[in-house]
């Protein structure tokens, strides 16, 4: 089987689009049986060498071509794999054109698509529309986006849409998390991690904040912890100081993977009261961690986040998120179920899934 | 129809919870003058006032099985109790009374939740399981009867049939919730799970809620709408669809008119509520006594047509008139019926204390049949709409901005209406969910105060529910989606809500026959053409009804009920205005903006937009409801 992973990127960011797309590549290659063979190109990355590819491939990887944010490359070189392909993964609906299109240079070539989230819940174009109805597979990474598909294009063949939930990365080891930074002392330690970007205020950081004066009066020595950066950020520190929590907050910027695990590891509960996540990758590593988690009940996020692992709270609901943040500290959930649950999204469980769905 | 309230805690003393209970059961004394009765074991307290329908002699509440694990409080009734009694017989259930309670605890406690799709009428429940210590509660398919919940510390649970019932427990916070007050202005009332108190929620309709034993609460929806194509159930033709019509119709009505006391019926002359009274007096019994509300004012009145269908039907009518003076004089009256505002309901005030002092105890009205057969201009115009949507998409994103600025710019309510379907319409869903806003997006932001208004941005527009109902209506085709969401919001927000309390606060049962789980069902597969003929409204209706009613009747274009506000509001009623848009009044709303309000309510008296009443009374609603709770 000669299969082709076209995406974005992989590894220019730690974007959970990315991070998910590097365990297509890494299942793709797994599955590629003898002979079998997987190519890859990324539309915004660079040409040379990237250590971590290594982590997410095997012997069955083919080329890794890299166009350097040139489309027309992208477009070429898609035609170009998509010849030799009997399949073809597609990483994001923009591009999903293209493999509409290298399906009319090689008719075997089935090709399918991962729906991750936002950028499927929305009405679509007719060529999208057309290289929808045409692809073979379509990956929700939820059912939310797989309804949420059927609502906008209500034309698709049920079928043809499956739930693949997203994975743990094998890599993000857990375990690996015992070097705990020198960290203030809190409790509870509420953690959140995500970009900060303007465009993306729905993630729910400011209601966060805005919990904060109910959650001190009951845990005085809460402190919130956000990794990630963005231009929000000056909108978020500006509302904390109107509300006088400045000093209950760290904005921790980007931090490289080690120190994420120390995070979750030294956190008493992970929250991202947000209103449109496909699936929330981030529950999932801070589950991993045996953290319960809070989330807002919208997205996909009721499909990987239930009580006994966390609280649901409607989105913008301050007193209730401050309550659910009361709550799971008044009734910690038993952080080995907390685990077990983690586990059911974990890698093999993943591939398997892709595989069937795939066939 | 009755009123319940209840308290599950492990923190709260027996004593305590028990005077919490007989304090909630006080304050909805109104709905149920009949009978009163409470149960209070281990972690429960539960009470209820009771209306008695059926076997008035017996079925006092709360009522236990014979072997004492199962204890109902039960608001609402089962017009098939008769029918599943044998059933539950077969089961070796021996029964005590008549009462509907006695089947619903009977089923409750042989199939479990598995009993609610048996079901068919309006009701709120809750059992408690004695032996399981586990608490369960139910609300009807549609949202007839109502129910409201709130944690207490310790994972407990206090519930009420109304929202001041909670209050008067001392349990919960009486804050009205910036966040609700928002999508009051946004909706014309509070779309659940939200209501306007912080803290407390509204059980949706066709939802459980059940505790286990850990006191872990969860709630799920037990009914959705119908498949949208269900090919086997289609009548194949025109006619064998009238003749299926007709023939659900006289079901329906069979079934909600089942009573031991007296049954009358709302007739304002409309369709909808003649095709009612027109299948009661058919079925035959005692003299049918017909109620409508009159008014003085020209254009309002449909007195001439419900006189016609009364006169044709054979019923016994009754007539009253009503007048803004009166309305001014009652205001207190009707605000303390409230239990959070509404912007509508107060024709199904007057009505009911018309069929109540009347003497029937149940009243049956047409309450269903626009959302039904598509008697609202939503059918005619979504649609439309809809096929310029992907036009509308291809412009420029520039030149759509600024279309929408001049819009949302203009003097014209329709206008900036029109800009917020641009703006933030995606499909014929999000169409059906904006067209029933009442005041346009801009209006509703600046008449928030800041905190409120951050609230209302960080919301948005849509209606909350949006991808629940979204997803129910897969596979829908646009009649339905507007249907089901018209069935979905307004018509369980604010109609069925409005009819609840506004019929309770004169302790009368009104029933809604188009409103029934067994008629939707058949009828919501059926072809869209024949349910709805945009050249003659309600022509289904007509022609299913054609040998009951007039032809004047069948015929007559579709009259929208609404009563004459617009003069009132310039006249009987400006004082209570001038007085609720006062500084003074507008203080005891935080949550907005006091210029503003102060601005809307001038601009309709110093501007002649008669159109505009609904969103100054809304607003004037809110502020009146305000007020109330702190006086």
């Amino acid at each position: 089987m000669k299969s082709l992973l076209i995406s974005p990127e992989l590894f220019l960011n730690n974007g959970g689009i990315a991070r998910i797309l590097r365990l297509y590549l890494k299942s793709l290659c797994a599955h590629a049986g003898a002979g079998g063979r997987v190519d890859s190109i990324v539309l915004n990355e660079r040409a040379g060498p990237e250590p971590r590819l290594g982590r997410y491939s095997d012997p069955h990887l083919g080329e890794h071509v890299a166009c350097n944010r040139r489309k027309l490359t992208f477009v070429r070189q898609t035609l170009r794999l998509a010849r030799k392909a009997d399949r073809l993964v597609c990483g994001h609906l923009h591009h999903l054109p293209i493999a509409w299109l290298a399906r009319r240079f090689n008719p075997r070539l089935k090709y399918a698509l991962v729906a991750h989230g936002i950028e499927v819940w929305r009405p679509y174009s007719a060529v999208e529309r057309l290289a929808l109805r045409d692809a073979h597979r379509i990956l929700c990474v939820s059912d939310y986006t797989r309804r949420q598909i059927l609502r906008f294009c209500p034309d698709l063949l049920p079928e043809q849409l499956v739930v693949v939930p997203n994975a743990l990365d094998p890599t993000f080891d857990a375990d690996d998390d015992t070097r705990a930074t020198a960290q203030p002392f809190a409790l509870p330690r509420i953690l959140s991690v995500g970009r900060l970007a303007a465009a993306d205020s729905y993630k729910g950081y400011d209601t966060l904040i805005e919990a904060l004066p109910a959650i001190r009066h009951e845990h005085p020595a809460v402190r919130l912890r956000i990794v990630g950066q963005g231009d929000d950020q000056p909108r978020l520190v500006a509302l904390a100081a109107q509300l006088g929590v400045t000093g209950l907050i760290d904005f921790l910027g980007s931090i490289n993977d080690e120190a994420l695990r120390a995070e979750y590891a030294a956190c008493d509960l992970f929250a991202l009261p947000s209103r449109r996540e496909g699936f929330g990758l981030v529950f999932l590593e801070a589950m991993s961690h045996g953290k319960p988690c809070i989330g807002a009940r919208a997205g996909g996020v009721p499909e990987v986040i239930n009580e006994e692992v966390g609280q649901l709270v409607e989105y913008g609901n301050i007193p209730e998120l401050a309550a659910a943040v009361m709550e799971l500290m008044r009734r910690p959930r038993d952080s080995e179920i907390v685990r077990q649950h983690a586990a059911t999204f974990a890698f093999p469980v993943f591939s398997r899934r892709l595989a069937a769905a795939l066939t | 129809m009755c009123g319940i309230a209840g308290i599950y805690s492990t923190s709260l003393s027996p004593a305590d919870r028990e005077a919490a209970v007989a304090r909630m059961v006080q304050s909805q004394a109104h709905r149920g003058p009949d009978d009163r009765g409470y149960y209070s074991r281990g972690e429960l307290t539960m009470g209820m006032c009771r209306l008695a329908i059926f076997d008035p002699a017996n079925g006092h509440q709360p009522m236990t099985t014979p072997d004492g694990r199962f204890t109902i409080v039960f608001n609402g009734a089962i017009y098939n109790h008769r029918e599943m009694r044998a059933g539950l017989e077969a089961h070796g259930w021996a029964f005590r009374t008549q009462c509907d309670t006695e089947v619903l605890l009977a089923a409750f406690a042989q199939h479990g939740p598995e009993c609610l799709p048996r079901l068919r009428g309006m009701f709120a429940f809750a059992v408690w399981d004695e032996r399981e210590r586990t608490f369960f509660a139910a609300r009807d398919p549609l949202g007839i009867k109502p129910l409201y919940y709130a944690r207490l510390p310790g994972a407990g649970l206090i519930f009420g049939s109304e929202l001041s019932a909670l209050l008067v427990s001392g349990y919960v916070s009486r804050e009205i919730d910036p966040a609700s007050a928002g999508e009051y202005l946004a909706w014309f009332s509070i779309p659940a799970p939200r209501t306007i108190y912080q803290g407390i929620a509204n059980l949706p309709a066709g939802h459980c809620l059940a505790i286990d034993a850990l006191g872990t609460l969860r709630t799920r929806a037990w009914w959705k709408m119908p498949a949208a194509v269900q090919p086997n159930r289609i009548a194949g033709n025109y006619q064998d669809f009238i003749h299926g019509l007709r023939h659900q119709l006289e079901d329906t009505i069979r079934a909600h008119r089942v009573a031991d006391v007296p049954v009358g019926a709302f007739l304002s002359g409309g369709m909808d509520s003649t095709a009612v009274v027109a299948l009661m007096a058919r079925a035959g019994g005692a003299r049918l006594k017909t109620f409508s509300l009159v008014f003085g004012e020209a254009g309002y009145s449909e007195q001439a047509s419900a006189r016609l269908a009364a006169q044709s039907c054979g019923t016994d009518h009754m007539e009253d008139l009503l007048t803004g003076a009166r309305v001014a004089a009652d205001l207190p009256q009707i605000l303390a019926s409230f239990d959070q505002p509404t912007g509508d309901g107060i024709n199904t005030y007057y009505a009911s204390q018309m069929a109540r002092a009347g003497g029937v105890t149940v009243a049956l009205s047409g309450l269903g049949g626009d959302e039904l057969f598509g008697g609202y201009p939503s059918f005619r115009d979504l649609p439309r709409l809809q096929r310029f949507l992907p036009f509308w998409r291809k412009l420029p994103g520039s030149l759509r901005r600024s279309l929408v600025a001049r819009l949302q710019g203009s003097n014209n309510t329709r206008a900036r209406k029109l800009a917020d379907f641009l703006s933030q319409a995606r499909d014929l869903h999000e169409l059906a969910a904006l067209q029933r806003r009442v005041l346009p997006e801009a209006q509703r932001l600046a008449l928030l105060a800041p905190d409120a208004r951050r609230q209302a941005n960080r919301l948005g527009p849509s209606h909350p529910m949006l991808d629940d109902f979204a997803a129910e209506l897969a596979g829908a085709d646009p009649f339905q989606i507007i249907s089901g969401w018209e069935l979905r919001t307004y018509m369980t927000d604010t109609l069925l809500r409005d009819s609840d309390v506004f019929s309770m606060a004169h302790s009368l049962e009104l029933r809604v026959p188009f409103v029934d789980r067994v008629l939707l069902e058949w009828l919501w597969p059926q072809r869209a053409w024949f349910k709805y003929d945009p050249r003659r409204t309600k022509g289904a209706l007509a022609d299913a009804t054609a040998d009951l009613v007039p032809a004047a009747l069948r015929n007559r274009p579709k009259q929208g009920f609404s009563l004459p506000f617009a003069q009132w509001m310039l006249g009987d009623l400006r004082p209570f205005l001038e007085e609720t848009f006062s500084p003074g009044s507008l203080a005891a709303c935080p949550w907005l903006d006091a210029t503003e309000a102060a601005n809307l309510w001038h601009r309709y008296t110093t501007q002649s937009d008669p159109r505009a009443w609904s969103r100054v009374w809304t607003v004037a609603m809110l502020v009146a409801f305000a007020n109330r709770r702190t006086a």
